[in-house]
């Protein structure tokens, strides 16, 4: 058989099949595997259940594994951890271990999955097969989740659990909490290569906790020293990896655990010297290693000092599953933290006896906390940290209690434990991250632009053309900025909001949540539309189109389609008026052929007249385009004469073919958002969200107009009718600035050294020869003239703001 | 947060497939003045204990329903469609 060899710190380790990191490495000979977070003390295996921190090793660069829950294969990088902290409080001899590797992106690979049962039973032992079978013999569906790598319990028992049709298993998982509506969090971490961490999203009818018990340490002094261990930890080591851990050993704990616990170590062939009660234990000595236990009359010589220590029921997750309905099996019904009643040894209060691992918090830090009047368990936790870390009191909780109890005179139900919270094992921040599933959108005409070349920018989930061509973005952008200008361009808008509002009651809806009349729009024409809450913020915009007597089309911004839909449907259901409001987004492909000479390329592809005669600006018409029906809707963002075409969505591919076709007598070009952009910001068209923040209102961004006041009620109306008497605060300006460079959306804008404002959007237009934008300033600084300045890492940006639309102030070529 | 929600249509689903949509009250009528409409933007009752409520099936039939739930256990106790002939008093 091939032999199993991994790396500790860079030296060869070999491995027995069936080992965990930290069994092969005891077996190496290490006893030292990490020095204490503060003191820098040595520590050594403990409870070798995955409940102490003493084992927290690096594997392959991922922290905090705790190597006796890891299986050992070959190939593993194993690091230790936790070399560096030294902060002067112990001996300075404390040999240290090579550095530890500073954090790096996890090479864990993280995924969450969803499940739902009838029944699920939290721990794989005897008592959680139990319940398991009993459930699963009801004809219901269960799951077992177990945090090692196999069931336990009896073989019998097991195997009818694995064939069973009705029960599912999920191995090296470890579930960290109970939540509403019972759902459980659990981590299902797959130790072959390459890791993966699975985060389970279980939703259970019914949770049995069966997470059995787990075994304590006891306080004194000395209790921390490698080679002190629980008795849990030397029966693994002895029956699971076939490792003696020691000749002479000394046992501490209660005659019964320890007489039993005796009699199997010495048919292992340790030689017992001791046995004595936690009270009469003065210190466990030893340097880096225990060599001997002294009590109040005898001094041991011992190479091994195993502690029977209580054993307490966990329940955890029962403790932090607050509301929920959780009943318990097995061992976790036995004795919780506050039932087991022993007494500590005096030295159970010194500075060398240690009470929380993870934070290296002594007994005599416990005395002191109390002393100083903080008798309280949450105030003990919070002051000296006890209980915060990986073990979350596993270790630490049961002997703090009795110290606190024994030095405050309370009993232990009057000390009582901390509140539980989950994660009751810690979890990693990456399994909760994760990976998640994003749906991306592409639109009907996607692999058109990625044929010219598109290069792609994310806009909530959907992909856009950012522009097209191989060339620097500047020269592309340029190239579709003139074909716009000058002779025609088209661009796909398929992913801006469409709704249609249909119904007796829909002007009536429309009044009501857009500031400006809609009922009275004419059959044929299209307005500009806002939409403000309550307080007057603009929320939206868009356009509205009649379609007929009680039928309108809505267009929204690409990112609020969904808030503008379910707004929309709100006040409707609320005021109970017969409105029907239908998201068609998906079901439209469109595209906006605009610029001088797009009249000419449209005419090639359909009979409807579309002179501004018959055809005028802010009207539509519903006509075959290319052979497809087609509603056509004449607007203009980019400031030329253009037409918003929509069609069914499957002929959005046909259409773009026929546009890209008609339109290379004249060299049209397909532009992508940043043209756009460009286009717009010299019309100064604003942009929702880029050009307007969450307090904006229509006042302070210059669009007075779209409030119309002599309606009698808007979402808003009595918000703006106030608005439009009070002095601004800000407003929404052009400016130019005086150099050829660009400052980046976002840059403050400052007049004489202060801040007053920050400028939404900066880019080069062509047609001025100048970086032009908009920005935010003081009402001081809104005329025409004023001088402003830009600043973007620590370099300077003269402007000055600028009245005027930059391009076409009258709108002539909008309807030409 | 991770309650389940009858919804009036669907049944009982995972709060995610839901979006909140504040406390159910009554929008001022239209002359009731600034006040009147400040308040019922800005202040919400903020109820410990038993509210109905205004929920969206997004990740199901798209349906706004009424929903009374307990604001410090996060139980539903009650879910109605805003057509249905019980209506919260």
């Amino acid at each position: 058989m091939e032999p199993i060899l991994f790396t500790w710190n860079g030296n060869e380790v070999a491995a027995q099949p069936g080992d965990t990191v930290a069994s092969a490495l005891y077996r190496s000979g290490l006893r030292t595997f990490t020095y204490s977070y503060q003191h820098g003390r040595p520590r050594g295996l403990l409870c070798l259940t995955g409940s102490c921190p003493n084992c927290m090793v690096n594997v392959d660069g991922v922290p905090n594994v705790r190597g006796c829950t890891l299986p050992v294969r070959s190939g593993l990088s194993v690091l230790s951890q936790n070399q560096n902290v030294y902060r002067g409080f112990d001996s300075p001899a404390v040999k240290r271990f090579p550095a530890a590797p500073p954090l790096s992106e996890s090479p864990h690979h993280y995924e969450h999955t969803y499940f739902q049962f009838d029944v699920v039973v939290v721990g794989g032992g005897p008592g959680g097969l139990e319940a398991a079978l009993e459930s699963a013999s009801q004809g219901v569906q269960v799951a077992i989740l177990e945090m090692e790598g196999a069931l336990s319990g009896p073989a019998s028992l097991a195997q009818k659990i694995q064939s069973h049709p009705e029960i599912t298993t999920f191995l090296n998982c470890t579930c960290f909490g109970v939540y509403e509506g019972n759902l459980l969090g659990a981590v299902q971490i797959n130790h072959a290569a390459p890791n993966t961490e699975t985060l389970l999203h279980l939703r259970a009818g019914r949770v049995v906790v069966a997470t059995g018990a787990y075994e304590t340490q006891y306080l004194f002094a000395g209790n921390d020293l490698p080679g002190v261990m629980l008795s849990t930890a030397v029966l693994r080591l002895i029956h699971r990896h076939g490792i003696v851990p020691g000749k002479r050993a000394v046992l501490i704990g209660e005659a019964e655990p320890r007489a039993q616990f005796q009699a199997k170590l010495e048919s292992a062939g340790v030689e017992v010297v001791g046995s004595v009660p936690i009270e009469s234990v003065v210190r466990a000595e030893g340097a880096d290693h225990v060599t001997g236990l002294v009590t109040d009359t005898v001094t041991y010589e011992a190479d091994l000092v195993v502690m029977c220590g209580p054993l307490v029921s966990d329940v955890g997750l029962v403790a932090s599953a607050r509301g929920q309905a959780v009943s318990l099996a097995g061992a976790a019904v036995g004795e919780g933290i506050t039932q087991r009643d022993y007494l500590l040894p005096q030295s159970a209060q010194s500075a060398n006896a240690i009470a929380c691992l993870c934070m290296d918090v002594t007994g005599q830090d416990v005395v002191e906390t109390i002393a100083a009047g903080m008798g309280h368990v949450e105030l003990i936790k919070r002051f000296t940290k006890l209980g915060k870390s990986a073990c979350q009191g596993r270790m630490c909780q049961t002997a703090a209690i009795r110290l606190c109890s024994q030095i405050t005179g309370q009993t232990l139900a009057q000390v009582g434990t901390t509140v539980a919270r989950p994660p009751a094992p810690p979890v990693t921040l990456g399994a909760l991250a994760g990976m998640r599933h994003h749906p991306v959108r592409r639109t009907p005409m996607h692999y058109q632009h990625e044929r010219l070349g598109a290069v792609w920018m994310d806009m909530g989930e959907w992909k856009r053309p950012r522009y097209y061509g191989k060339g620097t973005p500047d020269d592309c952008v340029k190239e579709e900025y003139r074909a716009v200008r000058e002779r025609a361009g088209v661009i796909d808008v398929s992913t801006l909001g469409k709704i249609e509002v249909k119904g007796p009651d829909a002007g009536r809806l429309l009044d009501l949540v857009f500031t400006h009349e809609f009922s009275t729009l004419p059959i044929g024409r299209i307005r500009y539309c806002v939409l403000c809450d309550e307080l007057g913020t603009i929320v939206d915009d868009g356009t509205i189109s009649r379609m007929d007597q009680q039928r309108y089309f809505v267009t929204t911004t690409t990112g609020n389609v969904d808030y503008v839909h379910q707004w929309l449907e709100w006040w409707t259901t609320a005021a109970g008026w017969k409105v029907t409001v239908s998201n068609l987004t998906a079901g439209l492909a469109s595209m906006n052929l605009a610029g001088p000479l797009a009249r000419s390329v449209l005419q090639k592809l359909t009979d409807c007249d579309l002179s501004s005669a018959a055809f005028p600006y802010m009207d539509w018409r519903q006509a075959f385009v290319a052979g497809v029906p087609a509603t056509m809707m004449r607007i203009g963002f980019v400031g030329e004469m253009g037409w918003e075409i929509m069609v069914p969505a499957e002929s959005g591919n046909h259409l773009w073919e026929q546009v890209l076709h008609a339109g290379a007598a004249v060299d049209l070009r397909p532009f992508g958002v940043e043209a756009q952009r460009v286009l717009r910001l010299e019309k100064k068209h604003i942009i929702v969200g880029v050009d307007t923040d969450a307090l904006s209102n229509p006042y302070e961004a210059g669009m007075a107009w779209v409030a119309k006041l002599n309606k009698a009620d808007f979402i808003g109306k009595v918000a703006l009718s106030r608005l439009k008497q009070t002095p601004l605060d800000r407003m929404l300006v052009g400016f130019e600035i005086d150099g050829a460079a660009a400052p980046p959306d976002g840059s403050p804008v400052l007049v004489e050294d202060k801040p007053v404002g920050w400028a939404t959007s900066v880019r080069y237009s062509w047609q001025k020869e100048k970086v032009i934008g908009m920005a935010w300033v003081t009402p001081a600084q809104a005329k025409g003239g004023s001088r402003i300045t830009l600043r973007s890492d620590a370099v300077d940006y003269p402007a000055q703001v600028v009245e005027e639309v930059f391009y076409d102030p009258a709108g002539d070529r909008l309807k030409m | 947060m991770s309650f389940l929600l009858k919804c009036p249509n669907c049944g009982e689903r995972s709060v995610y497939e839901f979006r909140f949509g504040g406390e159910i009250r009554k929008r001022p009528a239209p002359g009731a003045g600034h006040d009147a409409f400040l308040h019922y933007a800005l202040y919400k009752r903020n109820v410990a204990g038993d509210q109905w409520e205004w929920w969206y099936h997004r990740g199901g039939c798209g349906e706004w329903f009424k929903a009374n739930r307990n604001t410090l256990t996060n139980e539903v106790r009650q879910t109605l469609l805003p057509t249905d002939e019980a209506q919260p008093g």
